[in-house]
């Protein structure tokens, strides 16, 4: 790990990426210091899209795999947070057993669990889903998607429950999905609130670290000789194939890391909403993130999460204006078309073409 | 490679151009910062103390267009007549509705937020309104419902119905900044198991809903009542075809098949236009003795149907323009009249939720006026327990515990001969029914569902 460090921090290619990253990341901590209430939780909320939309470009941008039912992974891990928060913590006695801190506990505990969900339900879906391409792995995912949105609409767990003699017929709650409060944490004499909507400041920046951290390991997954792996199949599954590559497990394994990930950004998503509702599951809320990876260009690393900033403000500035707002599907689909029709790679490959065209003329 | 890299570094350590140059430090940080930038923008504004700011959050798109903008229009016809007369304390009164679209928390947050809103009002659908109490409650401005028909949002009774926070079965989410002016499903199902026991006695009562939680828990409300009412109706069917369905002749189908008396629905909005012309084409109506609703009663529903609605049936509502016998519903309808009698989109008299939305505009003012100020706590504690003296439906009071408005709901009977200015039915004999938590909790006993009042 440590071998050539500094050397590889220092190559020209790598230092302008170090100073990039760290002013991102300064920009990024110095933020919720700067900004309101309503724009911390805002960028709160899009550092987790990108994450999301990240994870989700894993399959599509570097595997070739487009998945139209990734909001599946956020209802598994957000109705696991929602349940362990609401029921599971409290059953537990964690509150007597940790004390001050043990908000931050429950925190990890639905952290982790809820992503170990996302991953668990990936495997079994993924499984099914990666036996097909193209359009039909699209149709796949959009099913089971779906088929998960009315196991939770329609409360069929509770149901299920409920003949087996188990609880009253309430596990998902139906359409009006399970909503929780978070309290204060109490953590060596530092107290504060953990979601607080007013002043969110402590949830963003663990949202920030929690996101880095996804990032970088996205990061390094892609980087890696798995990673080329992918970009290989989605050039050329066959002459993968023919490389000896096994193309159905390698983009099983995908799926999983993909799903996961997805998972991890789907409990932080919940936790930010405090509750999580079956539209969250609908293919509505998969299809933001393939809005999000489209707009930001889904052959760089960073595109997806520069579309994801760039969906959120943009529907920010939307919102301001009421006339935009009442046909603010309309504006965005004219902004998917712009992108769509004259940018080769999405906003990123715009930024990187006009930093070409600067340099160029400078030179 | 490494012979490469290490001239590189050479020729960097030399200072000559390659490596770090200002042009490609820029581009980096310009990227990076593009996303502060963004945020920046948002902030300022704020301050302001010159008019006291009301947000509002309504469905304004969507199957609840027509119910949202509704209520939208009975606020701004509130503001525009409070500020004629001096405004609140002095100050003019700023009202901003907006979209629930399709994340209304960050909606609200915005308001609260960004708009800085005083007071608020709002939102057309109790999955949001649940889904959005601990936000509400965390932002801590007062927050009143004037469309909602979720009882346990004004059920403070965690020990005996449940948390509806800490469980999934709860039933109890009263939230102590959240207020509410309309009647809720408690008060509509209880009046119609009233009219039915005093009208038509023991039935076999068969139940049509929107398949979500409204739907579901109006009949459970309606059997809960029935049976405290001492009527043992048959039940003979319950359909549930989906919120928004554009066919709904299979479950029309099963409701005739099980030949019932009597049809209880829980329609409103869109659904009940496409309940009542596809029940009409059917010939339901004349199969069954009479059929209730429980929040269908609004002009934009009637007018969407013409010469379809059956005379006769029995629907409800918070409010009905015709209903109430005093000097401020006058002065509500001529206000409202004078506002959009050249409007060819909106009809020239309030819908259902019309009558609340005004009457919390009102109570705000009473509120601040009393508080002397905006400040949330204060304005608060002077809503729970007041009297809205201005309320079209009569005087009503918000109930220091709960919440909830002592408000009637309305009972009328459908009619060409009503007087509406749209060519359409109305509601005629029209009933106004109220309910106390005291009365409600020996009607309730033993069914687990809270009063909510």
């Amino acid at each position: 790990m440590s071998y050539g460090v500094r050397e590889r921090l220092l190559a020209p290619d790598n230092r302008m990426r170090v100073v990039g990253v760290a002013a991102v990341a300064i920009v990024l901590v110095a933020a919720p210091f700067v900004l309101g209430g309503f724009q911390t939780s805002l960028l709160a909320r899009t550092l987790v899209f990108a994450l999301f939309a990240t994870a989700f470009n894993l399959l599509y941008g570097y595997t070739g795999l487009l998945s139209f039912g990734h909001a599946m992974f956020v209802a598994a891990s957000g109705y696991t947070v929602a349940k362990i928060v609401q029921q599971v913590a409290p059953a537990l006695g964690i509150e007597s057993i940790f004390g001050g801190a043990a908000l931050m506990v429950v925190w990890i505990l639905a952290l982790v669990i809820g992503t170990a969900m996302a991953a668990l339900l990936a495997v079994f879906i993924g499984y099914l889903s990666v036996q097909l391409e193209e359009i039909y792995f699209a149709m796949i995912t959009l099913s089971f998607s779906m088929a998960i949105w009315v196991i939770v609409n329609q409360d069929i767990i509770g149901s299920a429950l409920a003949a087996l003699g188990i609880g009253g017929g309430t596990f998902t709650n139906g359409s009006d999905g399970l909503t929780f409060r978070l309290g204060e944490v109490d953590l060596f004499g530092l107290e504060f609130r953990l979601v607080d909507i007013a002043d969110p400041i402590a949830f963003y920046l663990l949202t920030l670290l929690v996101v880095a951290i996804g990032m970088y390991a996205l990061y390094r997954v892609i980087n890696s000789p798995f990673g080329t792996t992918c970009q290989a199949i989605r050039e050329n599954p066959e002459r993968a194939r023919a490389l000896g590559i096994d193309t159905q497990f390698h983009s099983w394994m995908t799926f999983i890391i993909s799903g996961a990930f997805s998972g991890l950004a789907g409990a932080m998503l919940v936790m930010l909403k405090t509750g999580i509702l079956p539209s969250d599951a609908f293919w509505t809320s998969s299809a933001t993130p393939v809005v999000m990876t489209v707009i930001g260009g889904p052959y760089a690393f960073l595109g997806p999460a520069v579309g994801a900033f760039t969906y959120e403000y943009l529907r920010w500035i939307i919102r301001q204006y009421p006339l935009l707002e009442e046909f603010w599907e309309f504006s965005f689909g004219f902004l998917l078309l712009i992108v769509v029709l004259f940018f080769d790679n999405g906003v990123y490959g715009g930024i990187q073409r006009l930093r070409e065209y600067v340099s160029d003329r400078q030179e | 490679m490494s012979d490469d890299r290490t001239q590189q570094d050479s020729t960097s350590s030399d200072g000559t151009s390659r490596g770090l140059n200002r042009r490609h430090f820029l581009a980096a940080a310009g990227t990076g910062a593009t996303a502060a930038v963004a945020g920046c923008t948002g902030l300022g504004g704020g301050g302001g103390s010159d008019t006291i700011k009301i947000g509002g959050v309504y469905l304004l798109s969507g199957i609840a267009q027509a119910l949202g903008t509704s209520s939208a229009n009975a606020a701004e016809v509130a503001v525009k007549q409070i500020n004629e007369n001096g405004g609140i304390n002095g100050k003019d009164i700023e009202i901003e509705v907006r979209d629930h679209g399709e994340d209304p928390q960050a909606q609200i947050r915005s308001l609260a937020q960004e708009f800085n809103a005083d007071v608020m009002i709002g939102l057309t659908s109790s999955g949001v309104t649940l889904a959005s109490a601990p936000t509400i409650e965390s932002l801590g401005v007062p927050f009143t419902l004037t469309d909602i028909g979720t009882p346990y949002i004004t059920e403070p009774d965690t020990e005996s119905y449940g948390n509806y926070f800490e469980s999934d079965s709860g039933r109890a989410a009263f939230t102590p900044n959240m207020f509410r002016t309309n009647s809720n499903t408690s008060h509509m199902t209880y009046a119609i198991a009233k009219y039915v026991a005093d009208n038509y006695g023991e039935s076999r009562v068969a139940n049509m809903g929107p398949d979500y939680a409204y739907g579901q828990q109006c009949w459970d409300y309606f059997k809960a009542y029935s049976e405290g009412l001492g009527m043992n109706h048959e039940y003979v069917t319950s359909e549930f075809p989906s919120l928004g369905a554009s066919d709904m002749t299979p479950q029309i189908n099963s409701v005739l098949s099980a030949d019932p008396d009597l049809l209880f629905t829980s329609f409103w909005a869109g659904d009940a236009t496409t309940f009542i012309s596809q029940a009409a084409e059917q010939g339901l109506f004349e199969e069954v003795d009479d059929v209730f609703d429980t929040i269908g009663a609004d002009p934009t529903v009637y007018e969407a149907l013409g010469d379809t609605t059956p005379e006769g049936i029995h629907m409800s509502g918070w409010y009905w323009p015709t209903a109430y016998d005093n000097e401020n519903n006058q002065a509500f309808l001529d206000a409202y009249r004078e506002e959009f009698q050249d409007d060819d989109t909106t009809p020239s008299i309030p819908g259902f939720t019309g009558g609340s939305t005004y009457a919390a505009i009102y109570m705000y003012k009473k509120a601040i006026e009393a508080a002397g100020g905006t400040n949330p706590e204060d304005v608060i504690s002077e809503l729970e327990g007041i009297t809205i003296d201005n309320d079209p439906r009569g005087q009503t009071t918000i109930k220091e515990d709960t919440h909830q408005a002592t408000a009637p709901c309305v009972i009328g009977e459908t009619s060409f001969d009503a007087d509406v200015p749209y060519d359409g039915a109305g509601l005629v004999n029209t009933q106004t029914y109220t309910l106390t938590r005291e009365r409600s909790l020996e009607l309730l006993d033993g069914s687990g569902l809270g009063p909510g009042l």
